[in-house]
């Protein structure tokens, strides 16, 4: 619908994807989550200030001691934190499809940069690093070998090799499960290509 | 961007505002357990107070309040309707801001001129959003939804009578979505018994509205400790005042009312009293003491038996009322004193200065007056006998609590203020497009006394015809010339308009193409004259059918006049001609008559929907479609809300469509609740969503500040919300 006149382009716009329904649908059902409790604390004699929560964007509240409450932050689960690849495996995962989807033509030649991801939360470093090794594909070598770089190196994979293996036969998800063999196979891809460097 | 963050943290603020009047619209609506910030505890269904009792910091959430409040005070209905309409559209806007955002972030565009796109953007929509409210939806309201109104009165004539059975539905259900369940039935009782011995003559019913509505706070009494069902009506009016003297009295009674002590003081403010001995103190003193005795004696004589007095009287007037018999209440609130005034006419009583003259001029008589005795405060219960339209009964309001009886009484206040906007007639004004040929005006009805905005904006004379074949005694009309301007809702632009004044001859074939023909061309006025509305406008039946009927008014502006001549339709087709477009347009007056009411249940909402969505597909301009197609789809948020609880075959989508079968194979509509509504509150409200949408789409910038702005003159001051 075209508000400006002859800037914008009618034509351009697209109905949202099934994927992209349901993001919506989720933070639909979250507004009303967020909505629904700030009724009740308002109800309950709370204040609702004019300023804004620095990390949502919900609007804060201030209860009778002058404490400053956001029912975001502090009672619902963070949505952007599970979109983030980097916070979480499950949207590692989505995200390494998506671009093995889109790369699948032509296979990556180079390293490609890892996205910079903010503070990472403790238990999901593990699948952040498996994400980002997945995404990234079997990385060449660069500079000239060094021994102790080499068995650190080694070592280093042969430890994620086993750490791997573990989890796998641990493994109930799906989606674990082929993270992990997507990370045994780049390490076994690793050392091989270490063992050609070394001769 | 600053002024999406307007919509979408004013979507915020309603939508937790929303959650918590949502619990309690409607009949089948709980009550609301509200903390305030004192720690008092609130326990209401009534949306207004609810509102008020929050504590909301958010410049945003003091707006909408604020706008809910004034809206209140007008109407006296609505305020969760309000509040969960508006979150409709707020989210209808932020929908279609969200799709313009993908297509504006794909450009390759400044953040500044970005920034500046989206400002006037939201400008661009605030304004398509008033023009729609001026312009189309009083089209849709005056065209399509007319044929389903039904009245309150029994019979649409001049002489039209209340319906009581209706207009008991009509308060059934204003109650029922106020009050508590247990007493919603016994308060729309009482508020029926209470308008049927207070209303008197149909005739003068806006009068008395006026009055009771400025008045209710001193029309009730509330006590508190005795059950709801011990609220009576009582005749006479009830002061919170006790006797200082009583004194009872029978036959003949008069009363009169003074604003300052009947004692004369030893001197004015403003000029000295010089003493100098004294034996002039005593001789002053004497004075003053046989003056007091003479004016009570003169009251006395004129037979007023009730002094009522706005101030303290010094304990000798009190002595020489008790020694004289007259009974008197002092320290009545200014409230009181205008409402006594209003009721009987009385004036109050100016002492005469001079030691000779002891008429009393103003007094009034009373029928009776008698202490009462309502729990353990002491009233004055006085029987006054009314020279305007109102017949004087009090209302006795009983609770267990205190805040039961002030929710009561503001309920009951409420209802006086709906039914005054009901029982008027709103007018509706809007531009058809319309071809020179072809051109069949609806009926354009416009009520005398309701003319003030054509009246007060109207300058100008009239301009015969250069080329007129109807007209024949050209000479009689005044050659002068005519400017014309005409606002609405000081949003639409003023565009020059030329009159059609027709001039009646017997001459005059009637025809509907000839009205096309006969136009008073308008020029520029050499000098202006303001246009005296009951010299140009004509009274007529407001509830029939459009057809294409002749007027035939005798046009006459000083040496003219205009008078109806035939047909029932009657009407003034006015053609504007904007300075900038060629396409003629004609403006119609029309009017929602006094007394339409519809069902409840969302049958407004539904219908305006349906004729909404017509309207839009027929329509051009791109703005107003998307804003009607906004508010098509905001408004089926309220019924949604109100059928949310039912289920099977009473459940909203089978309600819905039902509805829109009924409408599409033009069956009379049925509703399957019992109650009314007015149609001119539900149209007020919707108007009132609008300006508040639209003034808070506009918001680009909030800035707080400590504490309020001096009065600066300068323009260079900041705004705080």
């Amino acid at each position: 619908m075209a508000l400006n006149g002859t800037e914008v382009d009618d034509f351009s716009w697209e109905p949202p994807t099934e994927a992209e329904t349901k993001v919506l649908q989720a933070r639909r059902e979250r507004q009303n989550r967020i909505s629904s409790l700030m009724g009740d604390y308002l109800l309950r004699g709370y204040r609702m200030l004019g300023d804004t929560c620095a990390d949502c964007g919900t609007i804060l509240l201030q209860n009778k001691q002058r404490q400053i409450y956001c029912v975001a932050c502090q009672e619902l689960d963070s949505d952007v934190d599970k979109d983030n690849p980097a916070l979480n495996a499950q949207a590692a995962l989505s995200q390494a499809r998506e671009h093995q989807l889109a790369s699948a033509p032509d296979l990556p030649s180079g390293t490609r940069p890892a996205p910079q991801p903010p503070v990472p939360r403790p238990e999901h470093c593990e699948g952040a690093a498996a994400g980002l090794k997945a995404a990234q594909g079997p990385a060449p070598p660069a500079g000239p070998p060094n021994a102790d770089v080499m068995a650190s190196t080694r070592e280093a994979l042969l430890q994620k090799l086993a750490w791997a293996s573990a989890e796998l036969g641990s493994s109930a998800s799906l989606e674990a499960s082929i993270q992990l063999c997507g990370l045994i196979r780049a390490c076994a891809e690793a050392l091989q290509s270490l063992q050609q460097l070394q001769h | 961007m600053a002024a999406e963050g307007a919509v979408k943290a004013a979507l915020q603020v309603a939508q937790a505002l929303e959650t918590i009047v949502s619990g309690c619209v409607g009949p089948e609506g709980r009550q609301v357990l509200c903390t305030k910030p004192t720690g008092e505890v609130l326990l209401s269904r009534d949306g207004g107070r609810l509102l008020a009792a929050l504590h909301l910091e958010h410049p945003l959430a003091r707006v909408m309040v604020a706008c809910i409040s004034s809206h209140l005070r007008k109407t006296g209905d609505g305020a969760k309707t309000f509040i969960i309409f508006l979150c409709h559209l707020l989210r209808g806007l932020e929908a279609v801001a969200d799709k313009e955002k993908d297509s504006l972030i794909s450009k390759n565009i400044q953040t500044h001129g970005r920034y500046w796109k989206t400002c006037c953007r939201w400008k661009f929509i605030s304004q398509a959003l008033l023009t729609f409210q001026t312009q189309i939806l009083d089209c849709v309201v005056d065209r399509y939804l007319r044929r389903h109104f039904l009245s309150i009165f029994s019979s649409p004539t001049k002489e039209r009578s209340l319906c009581r059975s209706s207009f008991k539905l009509l308060l059934e259900a204003y109650f029922g979505g106020r009050v508590g369940r247990n007493n919603h039935s016994f308060i729309s009782q009482l508020m029926c018994d209470y308008f049927f011995k207070c209303m008197a003559c149909e005739s003068g019913l806006e009068e008395a509205f006026e009055l009771v509505d400025d008045c209710f706070g001193e029309l009730s009494v509330g006590v508190t400790g005795l059950p709801v069902s011990d609220s009576r009506i009582l005749a006479g009016l009830v002061l919170h005042r006790d006797f200082s003297v009583y004194c009872p009295a029978g036959g003949d009674i008069r009363t009169a009312l003074v604003t300052e002590t009947i004692q004369p003081l030893f001197t004015t403010s403003g000029s000295e009293f010089i003493l100098n001995s004294e034996a002039q103190f005593q001789t002053s003193q004497l004075w003053i003491m046989e003056r007091t005795k003479a004016i009570m004696k003169s009251l006395q004589n004129h037979n007023v038996k009730l002094l009522l007095s706005s101030v303290k009287q010094p304990d000798l007037v009190i002595y020489y009322a008790e020694l004289n018999g007259v009974s008197v209440v002092e320290c009545l609130s200014s409230e009181e004193i205008s409402l006594i005034q209003r009721i009987t006419g009385l004036s109050p009583l100016v002492l005469p200065q001079a030691s000779s003259q002891y008429e009393i001029s103003s007094t009034a008589l009373v029928k009776f007056y008698k202490p009462l005795v309502l729990r353990s405060k002491r009233y004055v219960h006085l029987g006054l006998i009314s020279t305007c339209s109102f017949i004087p009964h009090c209302i006795v309001l009983c609770g267990p609590v205190q805040g039961l009886v002030e929710q009561h009484e503001a309920a009951l206040h409420g209802a006086f203020k709906m039914l005054r906007q009901l029982f008027k007639d709103l007018d509706l004004s809007y531009l058809t497009q319309t071809s020179d040929q072809n051109y069949v005006p609806s009926p354009l009805i416009y009520k005398n006394r309701e003319s003030n905005q054509l009246a007060d904006t109207v300058n100008g004379s009239i301009q015969r015809p250069h080329q007129d074949p109807v007209e024949k005694n050209e000479g009689e009309l005044a050659k002068t010339h005519t400017y014309l301007k005409v606002y609405s809702n000081s949003v639409v632009p003023s565009v020059e308009l030329e009159t059609h004044i027709f001039r009646s001859t017997p001459k005059v074939t009637p025809a509907g193409t000839q009205q096309t023909d006969e136009a008073l061309r308008c020029l520029s006025a050499n000098k202006t004259r303001i246009m005296d509305d009951h010299d140009l406008f004509i009274d007529g039946d407001p509830t029939t059918e459009s057809t294409a009927e002749n007027t035939r008014i005798e046009a006459s502006y000083e040496n003219v006049s205009i008078t109806k001549m035939g047909g029932k339709g009657s009407m003034l087709p006015v053609r504007c001609k904007s300075l900038e477009m060629g396409t003629s347009q004609s403006y119609c007056f029309s009017s929602i008559s006094a007394g339409c009411v519809l069902p409840v249940g969302g049958h407004f909402e539904i219908l305006l929907h349906y004729y909404l969505l017509n309207y839009v597909k027929k329509c051009q301009q791109s703005e107003a479609i998307m804003v009607g197609t906004i508010i098509a789809n905001a408004l089926l948020g309220i019924p949604k809300i109100l059928y949310k609880s039912k289920r099977g075959n009473q459940s909203f989508p089978q309600v819905y469509v039902r509805a829109l079968h009924t409408l599409q194979t033009n069956q009379p509509m049925v509703g399957s609740q019992t109650g009314l509504e007015s149609v001119s509150g539900k149209y007020q409200l919707l108007t009132s969503v609008l300006q508040c949408l639209a003034k808070i789409v506009t918001i680009d910038l909030v800035i707080s500040i400590k504490r309020q702005p001096q009065e600066v003159y300068d323009q260079e001051s900041e705004e705080e919300l």
